[in-house]
């Protein structure tokens, strides 16, 4: 190994270990409640993480957010109080899912609405599909029988043949 | 070579044009050397493709830094297998990656009908060059991977300038899977191409009957294998590596990934109903048009930026050209559906609301709602902040809450659906075929919550697990009795040969099967414990029945990166079971840092560690350890999901003696009919009143 090379890598080691000391977010929430709350809020460096879940390395976000939600509970701040607070730091976003009233509640709304009129659908489809189908037995009953040939005579013994056949592979 | 790679794709692009061109030519005039013509130009472009992608390639492994994207994504001392994955780690060589898996499936499809088919394939040519124009037209004019370094001399003349070294790759792709996740995922998004290829090409030419269904059945289902499987190795990427102790976010990624995935499903069950019954024509045809644009916009929300998320690419303009992309196909396809709509009437009839019929009808609802459920949570922050000019966050909390119930339903149905006969179950075939797996099903819930399982969901999701496999086991043992009395061969022998004889229908089972064991294995998720702990060489952490004992932390060097390794020795009931080994990397080249989780897994449950950094106050370094409960049932059943859809892709092994018989009796026929067991196992995909 030449020496540029062992320097280049002390360097990088020295580079890797300073990296490791690197603050981070690592207080951990101090109890259950900091936790539960923690997951109803958003970490906000932009990961898209829950505030418990985010690890990225270096996160600027976590860290503080965590010891926030952390003070307030230690203070023993109501839920919804605590939840307001960070609301009002940093709007909306920091809220893991949509609030309940208002414009942005629609979200919640928008798969049972969807449910619904899907629903709606399938039993008007059902209804009609079965209507048509009572109305083909009607007609068939009273047309006609349809004349037989030969070529359907023998198709018609073989398919007969066939369903005997799958019958009785399939019997209990 | 970047010269080469980039003039290919420039050919390839004139070439797709005229497969394009011609195509539409050949289309009008039916002039067969124009139709030749098209689909060799078709197979110019899929050949030229290759080329451009193997040329970037070769730029990687020499290490060729004079090339924009090779030094972004790659340095001298990236290994060899990284330097292959390299190539789609950024946004320009993975649009050429995406451009170079379709050209695989194009060429396969155009190889695999040249000759056949005359009405059907020169309008499929023409919309899979269609969608190879776009992809084409970003790599050669809006994101080339080919552009270089450009340096200015003396006089202000340019010249070609390079780096001595590259940025390194992303540390999170440093990770084995990412040579095969990234591959496995696109090939489930750009397969799904075919298919559409298949029905735009039927509805623009009214070809009749379900031939395309028949056609595109096997393109339709390598393509949702490989989206599932795609799914669950990035589910397994984000667990291994981004150390965050779960595996699916909810993330708008990983969201766009599913949405197709959803709609794919819905497509594979509705199609049976085409098939066997002639019945939901326009559905089906929608439900592909839906699945094609759900990959588009999948992967135009992994690029554009509309959203975050930790998976995208970096922001960029290149959305407005998939958006426009998105709104051509929807506008072609709603002229090609208003031009000839009146060629997909079907007469729609259904018996009863006991039967298959009404069982896919519930299963498509409930995979649509699913669907749009995951659009409307995905795409609301766009809609709110369009509305309110703040964008809100849509995440975990809300999706659970949502698609739970949903997913319960779905299990539900995947269960009661293949005991339905076609047209009508009688109530006492329902009590034949539910009794014992219902049965079965309360009897594990009674025995969860006697041994004090008290989550609500879980209980349910376990019970239904059960209903479904007892369903599954049921299916396979009355036939396979069948055979064995027939054969006197043992029933393992026999579900074996009843396996073979259908295998659709029965690797449909397998595939039902593993989706069981992945919901058990996400039930678990409501189990997981975890804790956070500053440890110094000596401490001790308790999680569940483990003590984790940190021994010691050191360091090593390697060509890429360094790294900080604690030793723990676990321990469980006072005895030592194992050593973890948590990293965390700091690499030189791009000066990031990244953390490699130290996973004890059993079928049980997953002992999670990561090195999670220093803590600043008390300068220690952090362990975080996860208990994660039955995680390793979810791999396993993606494994068996895959195994059942290939075992569905095979040929049933009676309808290839029926097929070789037929042929040799074409010359000999054999007077009053066949052969009585020929003509069984042909002729019953034509019986209208039996399972399959």
């Amino acid at each position: 190994m030449t020496s540029s090379r062992k320097l280049a890598l002390i360097c990088a080691a020295c580079v890797g270990i300073a990296s490791a000391l690197v603050p981070l977010h690592v207080d951990a929430q101090k109890t259950d409640r900091a936790k539960a709350l923690g997951t109803k809020l958003m970490c906000m460096c932009g990961c898209g993480q829950i505030l418990t879940q985010c690890n990225h390395l270096n996160c600027p976000s976590s860290g503080p957010m965590l010891k926030e939600l952390d003070a307030h509970v230690t203070k023993g701040e109501a839920d919804d109080l605590i939840i307001q607070d960070f609301v009002q730091e940093y709007g909306e976003k920091v809220l893991s899912a949509p609030p309940t009233k208002g414009f942005n509640s629609i979200a919640w709304y928008i798969p049972g609405v969807a449910f619904a009129i899907g629903l709606g659908i399938v039993i008007a489809l059902i209804r009609l599909w079965r209507q048509r189908d009572v109305a083909r037995l009607a007609t068939a009953s009273s047309a006609p029988p349809v004349p037989h040939t030969a070529a359907s005579e023998l198709r018609d013994v073989q398919l007969e043949r066939a369903r005997k056949q799958a019958d009785r592979d399939t019997e209990d | 070579m970047d010269l080469f790679g980039s003039y290919a794709l420039l050919l390839a692009f004139a070439f797709a044009l005229y497969a394009i061109f011609g195509g539409i030519a050949a289309i009008i005039t039916r002039r067969p050397l124009l139709i030749k013509s098209a689909r060799n130009a078709g197979f110019a472009v899929c050949v030229l493709i290759w080329i451009g992608t193997l040329s970037l390639w070769y730029l990687f492994y020499t290490d060729n830094y004079s090339m924009a994207y090779v030094a972004a994504h790659s340095n001298r001392s990236l290994s060899p297998y990284y330097k292959f994955s390299a190539l789609w780690s950024g946004q320009e060589g993975s649009l050429l990656f995406w451009s170079f898996l379709l050209s695989i499936y194009v060429f396969s499809a155009l190889f695999t009908y040249r000759g056949k088919h005359p009405e059907l394939m020169p309008y499929v040519g023409v919309v899979l060059a269609g969608v190879q124009i776009f992809f084409l037209t970003m790599n050669n004019f809006i994101a080339s991977p080919f552009q270089v370094f450009v340096g200015s001399g003396a006089g202000g003349i340019l010249h070609l300038a390079t780096r001595a070294d590259g940025s390194g790759l992303n540390p999170l792709l440093q990770y084995p899977e990412m040579a095969i996740h990234p591959p496995t995922l696109y090939s489930g998004y750009t397969g799904f191409t075919i298919p559409f290829a298949f029905a735009l090409a039927a509805l623009l030419g009214r070809y009749p009957g379900e031939k395309w269904i028949h056609l595109t059945r096997r393109w339709t289902m390598i393509a949702w294998a490989f989206q599932s499987a795609g799914i669950l190795l990035g589910a397994h990427w984000a667990y291994a590596v981004l150390g965050w102790g779960g595996y699916w976010g909810w993330d708008p990624v990983e969201n766009a990934s599913l949405m197709p995935w959803l709609t794919g499903t819905a497509f594979l069950h509705s199609v049976i109903m085409q098939e066997k019954r002639g019945m939901m024509r326009v559905w089906n045809v929608w439900l592909v048009f839906l699945t094609f644009m759900l990959c588009i916009l999948g992967t135009s929300l992994t690029r554009s930026g509309a959203v975050n998320s930790v998976h995208a690419f970096a922001e960029s303009n290149i959305g407005h050209w998939f958006w426009g992309f998105l709104l051509l196909i929807v506008l072609v396809c709603l002229a090609a559906y208003f031009k000839n709509r009146d060629y997909l009437r079907s007469d729609n009839q259904l018996d009863s609301m006991l039967s298959r019929e009404s069982s896919f009808l519930f299963n498509n609802l409930i995979l649509l709602v699913a669907c749009v459920a995951v659009l409307a949570g995905t795409l609301f922050p766009v809609l709110s902040e369009a509305v309110r000019g703040s964008k809100i966050s849509v995440g975990p909390p809300f999706f659970n809450r949502v698609n739970i119930p949903i997913a319960m339903f779905l299990l539900f149905l995947t269960g009661v659906g293949p005991l339905l006969a076609w047209r009508k179950t009688s109530v006492e075939s329902l009590k034949k075929n539910f009794g014992f797996p219902l049965i079965g099903g309360v009897v594990v819930a009674v025995i969860a919550v006697a041994l004090g399982l008290r989550e609500f969901y879980v209980t349910l999701c376990l019970l239904l697990s059960a209903f479904v496999t007892l369903t599954i086991l049921s299916e396979f043992y009355r036939g396979a009795r069948v055979i064995s009395a027939r054969t006197g061969s043992n029933l393992f022998s026999s579900a074996s040969q009843l396996t073979m004889r259908n295998t659709r229908r029965y690797g449909g089972y397998v595939v039902h099967f593993g989706m069981v064991l992945v919901f058990i294995g996400i039930s678990g998720q409501a189990f997981n414990q975890d804790k956070q702990m500053d440890m110094s060489a000596g401490s001790v952490m308790n999680l569940g029945p483990y003590n984790l004992h940190l021994q010691n932390y050191d360091s090593t060097q390697e060509p890429n990166y360094s790294a900080e390794r604690a030793t723990i020795d676990v321990e469980k009931d006072g005895r030592s079971v194992m050593m973890l080994y948590p990293t965390r990397r700091f690499y030189p080249s791009n000066q990031e840092s990244g953390t490699m989780v130290a996973i004890a897994s059993t079928l049980r449950e997953d002992l999670y560690v990561v090195y999670a950094g220093t803590n600043p106050d008390t300068n220690l370094p952090v362990i975080h350890a996860y208990l994660n409960p039955l995680v390793k049932w979810i791999w396993l059943g993606g494994a068996v999901v895959v195994l059942g859809t290939i075992l569905a892709l095979l040929p049933n092994r009676q309808a290839v003696m029926v097929l070789s018989s037929a042929t040799a009796g074409a010359s000999a026929p054999v007077p009053g009919g066949t052969q009585p067991a020929q003509i069984s196992y042909s002729a019953r995909s034509q019986l209208p009143d039996r399972h399959d």
